[in-house]
C-alpha cells in the first residue's frame, strides 16, 4: 500500500494534539468510503499506538504520522522524535486492542524514539468519488 | 435548595453538632439533605464530554469535603459554602481529566443528532454507514459530520467520554446480569486481570466484546439497545483509563 496518495503531519508530542491526528485519520478514511465503525476502529488504533509513544503526559519532541491511501485501505506510519529519544513497547493488552482494531500493526524501535505502523483494509460498500463536501 | 425556618434551624443544629464530633452518622444525614444539591450541580456541568455518572460522584466527594471544612459560626449558609466547593470541584476535575476544550453548542447538538442517525441508518443499511451518506442524511457537510464526531469525544489522555447519555448507561447497566461466564474467561487471563478489574464491569463487558470476541461497535450497540456512539465513548474511556493505570507513575 505504498503507491498511494500520501498526508504527512507533524505534531508536538504531547495528547492535546492527538486529537489532530484523529481528525486527520478519519477524513481520509471518510474518504477511502470506510464505515462509520471502520473509523471509529482507527481513532482507537491512532489512541492506542500514539499514547503509547508520547505516554498520557507526552514528551518533549515531535510526532511525525505519514499517512497512505489506496484503493485497498489506509496505512499509517508513525514516529517519535524526541529529545530523550527512548523506546515503548506495546502492553499485551495493546496487542490486543489493536489485532481487534486493524489488520496488521507493528511498533518498532528508531534513532530517536519509537516507530509504529498500522493497516486498515478498507470494507465500505463504495469508493468515494467526490471530495468531501459534495456529496450532498 | 432551601428548607424551611425549622428545618434551617434543625440542620443548624446538626451542622453545630457535626463541626465538633465529626460523627460520620450525623455527616450521613447531612449528605442525604444535600445531595440534590450535588447532584443538581453536577448537572450544570453535563454535555462538556464528561459522563453525568462521574460528574455526579466528583460533585457528592466535593460535598463531603464540604461539610468537613464548613464552619458553622461564620454565618455563611452552607448551600452557599457549599456550592462554591463543588462547582470548585467539578471546574477541577475537567481542568484534570484534560476537558478544558470545550466543544461549540452547535457540534455538540449536530453529535447527538448523528448518534441517532446512525442507529437509524444501520437498521435501513444493514451495516454502518460512511460518513458521506451520514452527511448527506444528516444535511450536513462530511467536514462537519467529522468535527462533530472530534468534538463530541473530545477526550485526551487520562479520561474520555461525550455527552453525559445517562439514560443509555442505565439501560445498559439494567441489561447486565449479576453473572456472565465470557467476562470472567478475560477477568481470567492472568497479566490483563490487574488492569481490567480496574473498570466498572459494564465497560469491562463492552471492552471484552469488542477485543476479545471481535463484535463490531454497531453489534455491540444492537446486543445492548444503545447507540453505537455510545460504544464508542465507552469503549474510548475504558482503554484511556487503562492507558493512565499502566503508566509507571500512575
Amino acid at each position: 500500500m505504498d503507491d498511494g496518495d500520501e498526508v504527512t503531519l507533524v505534531v508536538p508530542a504531547r495528547p492535546e494534539f492527538l486529537g489532530l491526528v484523529r481528525v486527520t485519520v478519519a477524513g481520509l478514511a471518510s474518504r477511502l468510503g470506510f464505515t462509520f465503525d471502520q473509523i471509529e476502529d482507527l481513532r482507537l488504533a491512532i489512541d492506542e499506538l500514539c499514547f503509547g509513544l508520547t505516554g498520557t503526559k507526552g514528551k518533549d519532541g515531535t510526532l511525525e504520522v505519514r499517512f497512505v491511501l489506496d484503493e485497498e485501505g489506509l496505512a499509517v506510519h508513525g514516529e517519535g522524535h524526541f529529545a530523550a529519544g527512548g523506546t515503548s513497547g506495546l502492553s499485551e493488552l495493546s496487542q490486543i486492542i489493536l489485532g481487534a482494531l486493524v489488520d496488521e500493526h507493528s511498533l518498532t524501535a528508531a534513532a530517536f524514539g519509537p516507530r509504529f505502523s498500522f493497516v486498515k483494509k478498507r470494507e465500505g460498500p463504495t469508493t468515494r468519488q467526490n471530495p468531501p463536501g459534495e456529496g450532498q | 435548595m432551601s428548607f424551611d425556618q425549622g428545618s434551617r434551624q434543625e440542620l443548624k443544629e446538626r451542622f453545630e453538632a457535626y463541626a465538633s464530633s465529626h460523627d460520620p452518622a450525623l455527616r450521613a444525614q447531612l449528605v442525604s439533605a444535600y445531595i440534590g444539591l450535588a447532584e443538581y450541580l453536577a448537572r450544570r456541568f453535563a454535555n462538556r464530554g464528561e459522563p453525568l455518572d462521574d460528574l455526579v460522584q466528583v460533585a457528592s466527594l466535593a460535598l463531603v469535603k464540604a461539610f468537613d471544612r464548613f464552619e458553622p459560626q461564620r454565618g455563611v449558609e452552607f448551600s452557599t459554602y457549599a456550592t462554591h466547593t463543588i462547582v470548585g470541584e467539578l471546574k477541577r476535575h475537567f481542568r484534570d481529566k484534560g476537558w478544558a476544550i470545550k466543544a461549540p453548542r452547535r457540534m455538540q447538538e449536530l453529535y447527538l443528532r448523528l448518534g441517532k442517525l446512525v442507529g437509524t441508518m444501520v437498521q435501513v443499511l444493514g451495516r454502518s454507514p460512511t460518513v458521506a451518506e451520514l452527511a448527506a442524511e444528516a444535511k450536513v457537510s462530511e467536514e462537519e459530520v467529522l468535527e462533530a464526531l472530534e468534538a463530541g469525544q473530545a477526550y485526551r489522555s487520562a479520561s474520555l467520554d461525550a455527552p453525559a447519555g445517562s439514560e443509555e448507561g442505565e439501560a445498559l447497566a439494567a441489561r447486565l446480569g449479576d453473572d456472565d461466564d465470557s467476562l470472567d474467561v478475560a477477568e481470567n487471563r492472568a497479566t490483563l486481570s490487574p488492569l481490567l478489574a480496574q473498570l466498572p464491569r459494564r465497560e469491562r463487558l463492552i471492552l471484552h466484546m469488542r477485543f476479545f470476541e471481535g463484535l463490531t461497535q454497531t453489534e455491540i450497540a444492537s446486543q445492548f439497545g444503545i447507540s453505537q456512539m455510545h460504544v464508542s465513548r465507552l469503549l474510548a474511556r475504558s482503554l484511556a483509563q487503562l492507558r493512565s493505570a499502566a503508566e509507571p507513575n500512575s
